[in-house]
């Protein structure tokens, strides 16, 4: 509820953001790491949002990734490792005013941080989620992470990783009440910013593989998709994604996917080659968990007291009499 | 028919004079023929008694008796032989509520309840009255609801709209004090993050005080302290800031706008005789205008702490505007906030003075809610003698009020106050002013009405007000929308598309013969009921019915010429439930003429058989088929070899290949410029870490070449090599004396 004051007086402010009111520091990244990418777009979106930089939160783990609040000109918390989602639940929660966004990596998300990551799509809290999956743990020199493809050889993985690796977007939508999944990569960043906005616009656990390349320790993963934009394919929909007529000279490879869709989401997930590039799976009508929690009174001080107060009385033991220091039994 | 007429009329079909008096007519105790089934309210079940729930939300505001029966049978009866002697129990429960409350008990439903039980009890024993206890007993724990127990009367509608009211001041109560507390408790957050900045809440004795009694002994608060001290922080909040928020603060924290002035502010509840109940308009704006500066104060301190709260205070901005911010300063929606006014008034009270009063208020934007009870409603020859005493009539001032386009407005009558209760609660909780017109069908009680005008029940008349159009029912409510349509509603009304409601009577002549058909109950059945217009009517004994006689409504629908040829009656039935025909008199047929008249204006501008509407309907439809047509038309032209048939099932998705690409106009031959294809930059550093002045990013941090000639050819063809999108085209070096040219332009063949 606002006043008509306030709502007349907000609309007079002229605030005006640009790009530099949210870069922070210089990135401590490597020359040439797709993280660059990711945190170019993330800031166009917040100044094409005009998000107040004291009502934006960027929660993260640990890794190269997990790095990103630092560059980023607003409130931030860099967490434990595989532990982000549950600090920005608990941000989300206490404070829905604010704009949350979870970075986490590969290594962060679907290593260590797997139980949290299953039960904050469970949870479908409102924030937008950047994993970026470079296929590798990078802040720690290489160790293969779960989606390091079969066969890389590590620090871990001397003679080879052994397993398949996982598939972030599949397991998503594998979530029964998943609200919003989509893929990324970081080398067409016009579709990167697209993506990263409609996850934004997007109320609910809006999560995105973000593709990223590791020039340090995965050189030449992804340079069969980068090197011949054939081998993507694009996903469009009247109520998703557009691709400009620029970038579809390019990326000729296209198919209009409904992101309602969700059996022909999971088919798409399921492929690799060609690379899907889109929203693949979008339900509005998801109910967020802070909204079901939602309280119907503020909890003011004086209402918490007297709760704690109520659950503390059931264990307190009153003395019969005095002799027995306290220590008095009940009958 | 004139009067003449009618008696000329009766002499030749009976051979009689009409008796023309009430004393003639009433000793009958004749009643319109469809009433027929509802000669002993008490037997059947109808809309009353309602009850008012306790602790009511905007869902169930009010109930009847029936429905709450209903739903409990519907959780304990199961079906067979044990489920229909529970219906019976409870329905007899139900009959006997119904004749405590209309022998004038004013209880609360559980205590009816009980009282009505004990009574069915005491009349039986043995296995019945045990088979009895045990319906009894389920169903009364099955009771969800309690409140006071109304019957239809003449005090009802003001009881009804008080109750509905007083939810909607809950409500409002309710959600004022949340939002307040909210905005309080984010106020004291900001104030106690500035104090945990300071030196104070930095102190060993604090920090000790906040750690609690009992591992206090382990820790070195003075440690921690000189800790905490050491780390720098950004110093603490501006003192006018602080002032700011301490003084919003104490406004939000000492309000207390729904109590009477003198509770306490813990006990404050809506509260409503003195400050918020009236019997005057002038008394309630008193009332208001005694609150006014409170409410000022308080949308103030809101505005202030929702702007603190968001970060969004501009002294430079907003200091100037909090200075001058008063009753000016107030938009409906902040009025909606806060209490309505409610003013309960009668229609015989209404004299000149009182109406434009009541006009005025209904023109400003203030809460104020006006209850307009109407006791005689009758137009036409009855009321003629009334009239003059009790000046404007309720109709027209809700008609009056309806033009101000200010006020929400409803009218109904007090059989349809159920119907009507999303409605009453809408204009009650609603920030402006609010008219309710109501009939309450009760023309006995008061002294100020003819006494006694009618020997029916309040609830019957006032349903057949409604029915016949006499006081039709409506809702405006000016903010709902564009156009009349939108905003008047008289949905409410019975089959409110046709003139007149039309109902199945059967009924058995002297041979014992059966007949049925349908009647309409028009606006001469409502006048019927009037002891006034008994000179009005003129019965016909059977034995005279004749062709030239016809029913009331057929009558109204013939022309002029044909109607001469008529004699209109109406049916009604006597106390021993035998039906008679009554030939009208011409001063009735006109008053149900101007009647009908009325209500079709009413219809049409609800939107109901609104001819002009339906013309729009129908060109709009045209338009948009030839639209349509037009769009197909092209649509094929442009696509001649699209297939008629849509996608077949298997196809699940359809993959396009979108044909070969068209080369990027600035790819399309070698240049001899330099230049990066900024869009499809992944801001990844290469190239700036190579020349930070010859590359540079734009405004989305995307790379372009800012100066080719701030760094050598050498630097651009490392770039375009390095750039793993590789969208860097190096073009020909600018400077021929550079060494390594040749190798270099090789180097550069691939990009450019
Ligand atoms: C509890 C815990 N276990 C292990 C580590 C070591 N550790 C730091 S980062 C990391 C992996 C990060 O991988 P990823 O999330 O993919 O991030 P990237 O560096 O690839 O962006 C690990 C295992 C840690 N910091 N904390
Ligand atoms: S190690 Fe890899 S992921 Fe980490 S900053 Fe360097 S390139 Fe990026
Ligand atoms: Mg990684």
């Amino acid at each position: 509820m606002t006043t008509s004051a306030t709502r007349c007086l907000l609309r007079t402010l002229d605030e005006n953001y640009a790009l530099e009111d949210y870069q922070s520091g210089v990135p401590r990244w490597c020359i040439g790491c797709g993280d660059n990418a990711i945190l170019a777009a993330v800031q166009r979106l917040c100044r094409d949002e005009q998000l107040p930089p004291e009502k934006t939160v960027f929660v993260s783990g640990i890794g190269c990734s997990s790095r990103f609040p630092h560059y980023m000109h607003t409130y931030g918390f860099h967490g434990l490792h595989g532990r982000a989602f549950p600090v920005a639940e608990g941000i989300k929660l206490k404070r829905p005013d604010l704009h949350v966004f979870v970075v986490t990596g590969d290594g962060d998300c679907c290593s260590i941080g797997t139980a949290h990551w299953i039960h904050a799509i469970r949870y479908n809290m409102n924030m937008t989620v950047l994993m970026h999956d470079n296929g590798i743990y990078g802040l720690t020199k290489n160790q293969a992470s779960p989606t390091s493809p079969q066969g890389l050889k590590s620090n871990t993985t001397p003679r080879g990783a052994h397993l398949e690796p996982i598939n972030p977007v599949s397991v998503n939508l594998g979530i029964r009440n998943v609200s919003f999944v989509a893929q990324a990569v970081d080398w067409i960043p016009e579709l990167l910013h697209d993506i990263i906005a409609a996850a934004y616009h997007h109320k609910g656990f809006s999560f995105v593989r973000v593709v990223q390349r590791c020039p340090e320790y995965l050189p030449d993963r992804y340079d069969p998709w980068v090197k011949n934009p054939d081998r993507m394919l694009l996903l469009s929909h009247a109520d998703g994604i557009q691709i400009s007529p620029e970038l579809s000279r390019v990326y000729r490879h296209q198919e209009k996917h409904d992101p309602a869709d969700r059996n022909r989401a999971r088919e798409i997930a399921s492929v690799s080659d060609p690379m899907p590039v889109g929203v693949l799976y979008r339900n509005r009508n998801m109910p967020c968990y802070e909204d079901l929690r939602e309280p119907d009174k503020p909890y003011t001080p004086s209402m918490v007291g007297a709760a704690l107060n109520r659950e503390f009385d059931k264990f307190t033991i009153w003395p019969e009499n005095g002799e027995d220091g306290g220590a008095g039994k009940r009958g | 028919m004139c009067a003449n007429r009618l008696a000329v009329t009766t002499l030749h079909l009976t051979g009689e004079k009409p008796h023309g008096d009430a004393d003639g007519f009433g000793p009958l105790g004749l009643r319109p023929a469809l009433f027929s089934a509802f000669m002993d309210l008490s037997l059947i079940r109808y809309g009353y008694p309602l009850v008012l729930i306790h602790g009511a939300g905007e869902d169930d505001l009010v109930l009847p008796l029936t429905e709450i029966m209903d739903g409990i049978l519907i959780e304990i009866a199961p079906r067979g032989i044990e489920g229909e002697r529970m219906r019976r129990h409870l329905l007899g429960l139900e009959k006997e509520i119904r004749i405590l409350v209309a022998g004038g008990r004013a209880e609360s439903l559980t205590r009816l309840w009980d009282r009505a039980a004990a009574a069915l009890l005491s009349g039986t024993d043995g296995e019945p009255r045990r088979s009895l206890a045990n319906s009894l007993e389920q169903a009364r724990e099955n009771l969800r609801y309690d409140g006071e127990v109304v019957d239809c009367r003449e005090e009802t509608p003001a009881r009804v709209l008080k109750h509905i009211w007083s939810v909607a001041q809950n409500n409002k109560d309710r959600k004022l004090r949340e939002t307040i507390d909210t905005l309080a408790l984010k106020l004291s957050h900001i104030l106690q993050a500035d104090f945990m900045k300071t030196e104070e809440a930095k102190s060993a004795v604090n920090l000790k005080h906040s750690f609690g009694g009992a591992y206090e002994s382990v820790f070195s608060f003075e440690e921690l302290s000189r800790i905490l001290r050491a780390r720098p922080s950004e110093g603490p909040l501006p003192e006018k800031r602080r002032q700011r928020l301490r003084s919003a603060l104490s406004v939000l924290q000492s309000w207390t706008f729904f109590a009477d002035p003198g509770t306490d502010g813990e006990a404050n509840r809506p509260t409503d005789s003195q400050a918020f109940v009236h019997d005057g308009i002038f008394s309630a704006l008193e009332a208001y205008r005694a609150r006014q500066p409170e409410m000022i104060d308080l949308i103030k301190a809101m505005s202030i702490a929702e702007l603190e709260i968001q970060n969004n205070y501009r002294e430079s901005k907003h200091d100037a505007f909090f200075d001058e911010f008063d009753e000016q300063s107030l938009e409906p929606e902040d009025l909606a906030l806060f209490p309505g006014y409610l003013v309960c008034l009668q229609d015989g009270s209404l004299e000149a003075a009182g109406k434009s009063e009541l006009l005025d208020a209904l023109s400003s934007s203030l809460p104020i809610k006006v209850l307009l009870q109407n006791h005689d409603i009758l137009d036409g020859p009855a009321a003629g003698s009334s009239q003059a005493s009790s000046g404007i009539k309720g109709p027209q001032l809700a008609a009056m009020a309806v033009s101000l386009n200010t006020a929400f407005v409803l009218q109904a009558s007090s059989s349809h106050l159920y119907p009507c209760r999303d409605s009453i609660f809408k204009g009650m909780a609603g920030a402006g002013p609010a008219l309710f017109n109501v009939f309450s069908g009760s023309t006995g009680d008061t002294p100020a009405s003819t006494a006694g005008s009618s020997h029916l029940p309040p609830y019957l008349l006032a349903a057949a007000a409604v029915e016949s159009r006499a006081f039709p029912a409506f809702v405006y409510d000016p903010g709902a929308g564009e156009g009349w349509s939108s905003r008047l509603s008289v949905g409410v009304n019975p089959q409110a598309e046709v003139d007149w409601p039309v109902h199945h009577l059967s009924y058995e002549d002297e041979g014992l013969q059966r007949h049925t058909g349908e009647v309409a109950f028009t606006y001469v059945d409502f006048a019927a009921c009037d002891r006034r217009n008994a000179g009005c009517l003129a019965p016909i004994p059977p034995a005279r019915w004749n062709d030239e006689m016809i029913p009331v409504n057929e009558f109204l629908d013939l022309e002029e010429d044909q109607a001469e040829e008529k004699i209109p009656y109406i049916l009604m039935i006597d106390n021993n439930n035998v039906l008679h025909r009554l030939v009208v008199e011409d001063k009735l047929i006109h008053a149900a003429r101007r009647c009908r008249g009325m209500w079709r204006n009413l219809q049409e501008l609800g939107g109901i058989n609104e001819a002009r509407a339906q013309e729009m309907l129908a060109r709009e439809k045209e338009v948009w088929e030839r639209e349509k047509e037009k769009e197909l038309a092209q649509l094929r032209e442009q696509t001649p070899s699209a297939p008629d048939q849509p996608p077949s099932a298997g196809q699940a998705a359809e993959v396009e290949e979108t044909g070969p690409p068209e080369p990027a106009p600035a790819a399309d031959a070698p240049v001899d410029e330099p230049y990066i294809e900024t869009p499809r930059c992944t801001s990844c550093n290469e190239c700036t870490d190579i020349n930070d002045r010859m590359f540079a990013y734009d405004e989305n941090v995307q790379a372009r070449i800012a100066d080719p000639d701030a760094g050598t050819y050498r630097q651009l063809v490392e770039a375009a090599e390095n750039c793993q999108v590789a969208i860097i085209h190096p073009g020909k070096p600018r400077n021929q004396d550079e060494p390594g040219l040749e190798e270099l332009a090789l180097r550069a063949e691939p990009f450019n």
